[in-house]
């Protein structure tokens, strides 16, 4: 007896319902994203049902990798505002190629932080809404506290994974993405070893990791959210430091301590107690003298780049950067915070119905993967934003129509299967038209050039 | 994930109903009455069990796995994919999804191999024919069918946080937890949201353990009806295996169930 092992008709079948990626969708030559994950492109339905941008990822190899079953099971269950919408997944027989289809989003941290920092290296001003930074954070706590919530961990918080939609019915939310889905719970470290270099960053990394913590937890997450935040404010990474030798599999990453005592200070015995309880504690003791870091302190770093001690936004910033792990906010009560009930609120649109400034994703070609073309890109960024602004100026009454269109379309989501939205959700506040327009004609105007310094953080992004 | 139960696709998309389960299966039925239908289920979910005890892997993971299988075969006819390959791919897809670890192909191959030859020769007398690329490609048909819906709850979660709340007793836990294990080789799992038959298992191990704890079963905020028709599946099994021989008749019921039909000859 010899065994088939599929019936023929039901082979068929299947065959014949199955719907093609490349049926479905426009996005030859549409790369915008490139990494370890695998390509990322931006797509068009071809059937023309909606002019939406669509984003396919093209998942890293061949078949069900771990990481991908982990990413389509978790994605297919998960459903937040502030989280990455899974719409359908594509499994292409013939290369064996795994496609996963999201809501394409425009911008991420990663593009808007290095934006404000070529402006600012080129003393050029942005304007963005004064709240920004707030709604911004707000948000990503709101997702991340869904996830926590579920218990399902990030892994690998970092600006480039922290999206945000650009014009359209989600405009100005953020979406989380590219959870490590990959990473193995009870070896945190050990996957990254396998990763290229340079994609991997220990800048978010929270010190409990670098000192050999066998777990990921909550509070690791909460740690990165507080270096993006840091960011935000200064569009610096906090806890900046050269990234050579970065393979080694080993947790133990000596400059990258460095860096976070000089900025943080060396961590008291009595503030920390459970840090003699690290596997590399007593590396830490050999490597690392007290003494260097007695002029150190987080209220000095921020105090430089102009953020108060006596400011809401730095005392929530405290919270989340606090060196003990068990003594670190959760997200939870991080939304809680006086910061976010003090004036200007967050916003459902982090840009508060205010034009974007920042410029479309480009595409890549297929040499051009990576971000190399970065002068060109400037040049190209700088003349948007001149475009934009002139553009702001001439047309007040335009905008004030589209944010009056933006309050009115609550956010469509298409959705496997599930109730609409989120009931949940706080941040429901929209700024009325009145305060919007306050923004526009006075706060936006901010320069960033040196005679506004005196001007509190908000305006500074 | 240890997620909103409510909000799952386990409970908005595979609780099913006994009638539609019935109405899918009619062309099974056609050929298999009804318990040789569930004796055909029973071996089946005991080769993923096997193949899941060789393999190392938690129960939490054989269990979902053989969720996988009758999710696969409530929507399907038995026909389609030859169970004997979708068993192990079942358990290849589980392990991944449950973050065990990736199964190397070979060592699934050669466990299956071992497993149906030293544990299941009495069913097969030929070696399981079966490649990695037969589990790769059928993996694929098993998603699709799954609609990519992956994450399965259990009532072992339940079923431990209910033992504790009646107060911790190792032997009532265990016999419970076999209970459950057993109810794998029923529909429940397709029928019943999963804290509901750890609260039907849990009542049948305190009447075999003639425990009364009628109080405090009356105090959950439960449809005990519900519990009741749970409990009924578990009895039918217990029936059921009182006057099964599988060894002697497993051999039949493979010959009869429906098979795969290659592409018409020209």
């Amino acid at each position: 007896m010899t065994c088939l092992m599929m019936d023929y008709e039901f082979k068929m079948k299947t065959q014949t319902e199955r719907v093609k990626v490349e049926d479905l969708f426009d996005y030859e030559g549409c790369k915008v994203g490139r990494g370890t994950y695998g390509h990322v492109y931006k797509g068009r339905r071809k059937d023309g049902s909606d002019s939406k941008d669509y984003a396919l990822k093209q998942i890293e190899g061949t078949g069900l990798s771990m990481s991908a079953c982990r990413e389509i099971a978790l994605l297919r269950e998960l459903k937040h505002n502030n989280v990455i919408n899974l719409i359908r997944v594509f499994l292409s027989h013939n290369d064996r190629k795994v496609w996963l289809l999201f809501d394409f989003a425009e911008h991420d941290l990663w593009h808007i932080i290095k934006f404000h920092r070529a402006a600012k290296a080129s003393k050029k001003p942005v304007m963005v809404p004064k709240g920004m930074v707030k709604s911004l954070l707000y948000q990503i706590l709101d997702g991340i506290h869904y996830l926590h919530s579920n218990w399902v961990l990030h892994r690998d918080l970092k600006p480039a994974n922290i999206l945000v939609m650009g014009e359209g019915p989600e405009r100005g939310r953020v979406k989380i993405a590219d959870m490590g889905f990959a990473r193995l719970f009870n070896a945190p470290l050990k996957p990254l070893a396998d990763l290229d270099p340079v994609v991997v960053t220990f800048w978010y990394r929270a010190p409990e990791l670098l000192l050999g913590a066998r777990h990921y937890t909550k509070a690791i997450d909460i740690w990165a959210i507080g270096c993006i935040f840091a960011e935000l404010l200064t569009s610096e990474p906090i806890f900046h430091c050269r990234q050579e030798d970065i393979k080694t599999s080993n947790p133990y990453h000596h400059d990258q301590l460095d860096r976070i005592f000089n900025v943080m200070g060396f961590p008291h015995e009595k503030d920390w107690e459970d840090i003699k309880k690290m596997p590399e504690h007593p590396t830490l003791l050999k490597d690392f003298k007290k003494a260097n870091y007695v002029n150190c302190s987080l209220i000095k770093y921020m105090d430089r780049h102009k953020i108060k001690p006596d400011s809401k936004a730095f005392h929530l910033l405290q919270k989340l950067l606090l060196m003990d792990p068990n003594k670190r906010i959760t997200s939870e009560q991080a939304m809680q915070d006086p910061y976010f009930a003090e004036d200007p609120l967050p916003t459902q649109d982090v840009f508060a119905g205010c034009p974007i400034p920042y410029p479309k994703r480009e595409f890549l070609t297929d040499d051009d993967q990576d971000e190399k073309s970065d002068t060109k890109r400037q040049n190209q960024q700088q003349q948007q934003q001149q475009q934009q602004t002139q553009q702001q100026q001439q047309q007040p009454s335009q905008q004030q129509q589209s944010n009056q269109q933006d309050s009115h379309n609550s956010a469509k989501r298409v959705r496997l299967s599930g109730p609409q939205g989120h009931p949940g959700q706080v941040n429901q506040q929209q700024i009325p038209i009145s305060q919007q327009q306050e923004f526009h004609q006075q706060q936006m105007m901010y320069n960033n050039g040196s005679q506004q310094q005196q001007q509190n953080f908000q305006q500074r992004f | 994930m240890a997620g909103n139960f409510w909000q799952s696709s386990h409970y908005q998309q595979w609780l099913l109903d006994k009638q539609d389960l019935i109405r899918e299966r009619q062309h099974d039925l056609a050929i298999l009455p009804e318990d040789e239908y569930q004796k055909i289920f029973i071996f089946f979910s005991s080769v993923i069990q096997t193949l899941g005890e060789q393999l190392k892997l938690r129960q939490q993971v054989i269990a979902t796995a053989t969720v996988y299988f009758k999710r696969f075969y409530a929507r399907n006819s038995l026909k389609c994919i030859d169970p004997l390959l979708l068993a192990p791919t079942c358990i290849f897809l589980a392990s991944k999804v449950e973050e065990f670890g990736v199964i190397s192909n070979t060592r699934l191959i050669t466990t299956c191999q071992t497993v149906i030859k030293n544990k299941f020769g009495y069913a097969y007398t030929q070696e399981f024919p079966y490649r990695t690329n037969h589990i790769l490609e059928c993996e694929f048909y098993l998603l699709e069918n799954l609609d990519c819906c992956l994450i399965v709850y259990q009532p072992y979660r339940p079923l431990l946080q209910l033992v504790q709340d009646m107060g911790h007793e190792e032997q009532l836990l265990t016999l419970a937890w076999r209970i459950v294990n057993d109810s794998l080789r029923t529909d429940l799992s397709l029928l019943y949201p999963p804290y509901q038959i750890a609260i039907g298992c849990l009542q049948i191990a305190c009447v075999i353990l003639q425990k009364d704890q009628k109080g405090w079963f009356a105090e959950l905020n439960v449809d005990i009806e519900k519990i009741q028709e749970i409990a009924r599946y578990i009895i039918n099994l217990f029936e059921l295996w009182k006057t099964y021989d599988e060894k002697k008749e497993i051999q039949g019921l493979l010959a009869k169930m429906p098979k795969p039909k290659p592409a018409p000859q020209r």
